[in-house]
């Protein structure tokens, strides 16, 4: 679903945020990025979505080399992936179902099918009645739980995560790693860059890490260290 | 595409909204900026009516009564083309009875007392006299002179306002260099205040765009509501102006006609279809400048 081939990215002469990484993740995987602040995570996930572009190496997403692709391409490549983020990033002036029904509108879904998707997602995150309230009405577990849904409402192929349990307590951040774990058992691909050690070795899935933009471990059922 | 449709207007109407103050100056300044622009188009309209009865050169108008037989008009043309070397013959013209009613219409449109008074029965002929462009004013006033003094069947009288004229085209070069380039600053200041606008309407959604972006909503699908945005901004500045256009030369027509016959100024007054032609070209403009400084901004300003 998703393979890196030798990638380096750099954001200035002195400071190289990722040196030859290379990695495969297949479809329906669930993988960690783990590694201190500044070690090359959340550009991975960035160079994922085509939100940077690698000086070398190709990255390729569901079967095409995306580093290539024109940019009027891209938004048809985000519409496959989903976004999640430490803070949460919704839209405070729109309530939970607006929030979450902002990401069809946006890319042209017709109404009926907006009426449908939305509250069945909201239901599946747990939030089937709070769709008329708006963000600072919600905990921030439950915030989290709409910027789940609004990624994955219009059922995306693959999940990215950048520390989607950072701001949460620890029962919390457990509660939103079961709703990924059950997201990922649908079929999505899941790959989430984390700090967190306690959910990293709970979990036990896939770990990368990495150290100064080097990937230092790749294990399969692997725990934080 | 209804949902596109219902989208875009949705978005646009409420950036219009949270931005009102920033808007009200974008509108005003499109509006101030186009209102001078329609007025110098009209003064510069006006002064090319009083100019146009000398176009081509003409600078001499022999008037002759409307009564005059075909024998003495002949009389006359060949006393006219008896200086070829100071008259230039082929261009030599002859406004008859209706030719000259036509254009009195449209010198007199802001006197109709004159004009009323001007029927086909009383007009006079004219027949303008392009000299040749060597021949100085002197000799021209010479030889408009002896066109009376030689007794001419019928000649009422012999214009030659050389001066006035030179005054009058100096004074339209002067009206619509200042008008223009205040126009052109002020169209300036529009596209920039608009540019402005949509850059903080922009900023103020940055995180809305940011997420329209991850979930693969396309360039232009961000863009369209702050394009429309800026072209709505200077399609209702154009809309003032052109309000303010049509007040304001209704205001100077009906002035100008409670003025005393031959004030001067009758000429002055813009008829017919060119007020109209002003607004649409000011409705044009002023989308267009909303247009230009909403794209450039939506273009510049959308990676966030």
């Amino acid at each position: 679903m998703i393979k890196l081939e030798n990638v380096t990215k750099s954001y200035s002469t002195e400071v190289t945020a990722l040196q030859d990484a290379s990695f495969d993740v297949a479809k329906a995987e669930f993988v960690f990025l783990v590694g201190p602040s500044g070690s090359g995570k959340s550009t991975l996930l960035r160079l994922m979505n085509r939100q940077e572009k690698p000086e070398k190496g190709e990255v390729w997403v569901a079967g095409r080399n995306i580093n290539d692709m024109p940019d009027a391409k891209v938004p048809h490549l985000r519409r496959n992936i989903g976004n999640i983020f430490q803070d949460y990033k919704l839209l405070p002036n729109k309530t939970v179902f607006e929030n979450v029904a902002f990401a069809l509108e946006v890319i042209g879904r017709p109404k009926h099918v907006i009426r449908q998707q939305v509250p069945a997602v909201l239901d599946l995150v747990g939030l089937s009645g709070k769709q008329e309230r708006f963000p600072d009405q919600l905990s921030g577990g439950e915030q989290q739980r709409v910027s789940i849904a609004r990624a994955f409402v219009n059922r995306p192929l693959i999940l990215l995560a950048d520390e989607p349990t950072g701001n949460l307590d620890p029962t919390t951040g457990e509660g939103i790693m079961r709703l990924l774990d059950r997201i990922n058992k649908t079929g999505t691909t899941v790959v989430m860059a984390t700090h967190d050690q306690r959910i990293v070795n709970m979990m036990r899935k896939r770990v990368i890490q990495l150290d100064r933009g080097i990937i230092v471990r790749d294990q399969a059922r692997g725990v934080y260290e | 595409m209804f949902s596109r449709l219902s989208y875009t207007f949705r978005e646009m109407w409420a950036s219009l909204r949270r931005n009102f103050t920033l808007t009200a100056a974008a509108v005003i300044t499109a509006a101030v900026s186009l209102f001078i622009l329609g007025l110098t188009l009209l003064v510069l309209r006006g002064f090319d009516n009083q100019l146009s009865q000398w176009s081509g050169g003409v600078e001499l108008i022999v008037y002759v009564e409307n009564d005059a037989s075909p024998e003495q008009l002949a009389v006359i043309q060949q006393a006219i083309e008896s200086t070829p070397d100071v008259i230039d013959v082929d261009q030599l013209q002859y406004l008859d009875v209706e030719a000259s009613l036509v254009e009195a219409r449209r010198l007199f449109a802001g006197d109709p007392e004159t004009l009323q008074l001007l029927t086909a029965e009383n007009i006079p002929t004219q027949f303008k006299v392009v000299p040749q462009p060597d021949a100085s004013a002197e000799l021209l006033t010479e030889i408009a002179a002896s066109y009376k003094d030689r007794g001419l069947p019928k000649v009422i009288k012999v214009a030659f306002p050389s001066k006035q004229i030179e005054v009058l085209s100096t004074l339209r070069g002067v009206v619509q260099f200042v008008l223009y380039l205040i126009t052109l600053i002020l169209l300036f200041s529009a596209v920039l205040l608009i540019w402005n606008t949509i850059r903080t309407a922009m900023f103020a959604r940055r995180r809305e765009i940011e997420v329209m972006k991850l979930v693969g909503a396309t360039n232009w699908f961000i863009r369209v509501p702050f394009m429309l945005e800026g072209l709505i901004q200077g399609f209702v500045g154009a809309v003032f102006a052109s309000g303010g256009v049509l007040t304001a030369n209704w205001y100077w027509t009906s002035t100008v006609q409670s003025f005393p016959p031959d004030s001067g100024f009758g000429a002055f007054v813009v008829t017919g279809n060119y007020p109209q032609w002003v607004v649409f070209w000011l409705m044009i403009l002023g989308m267009l400048v909303g247009a230009v400084g909403s794209g450039t901004a939506a273009t510049k300003f959308l990676d966030v």
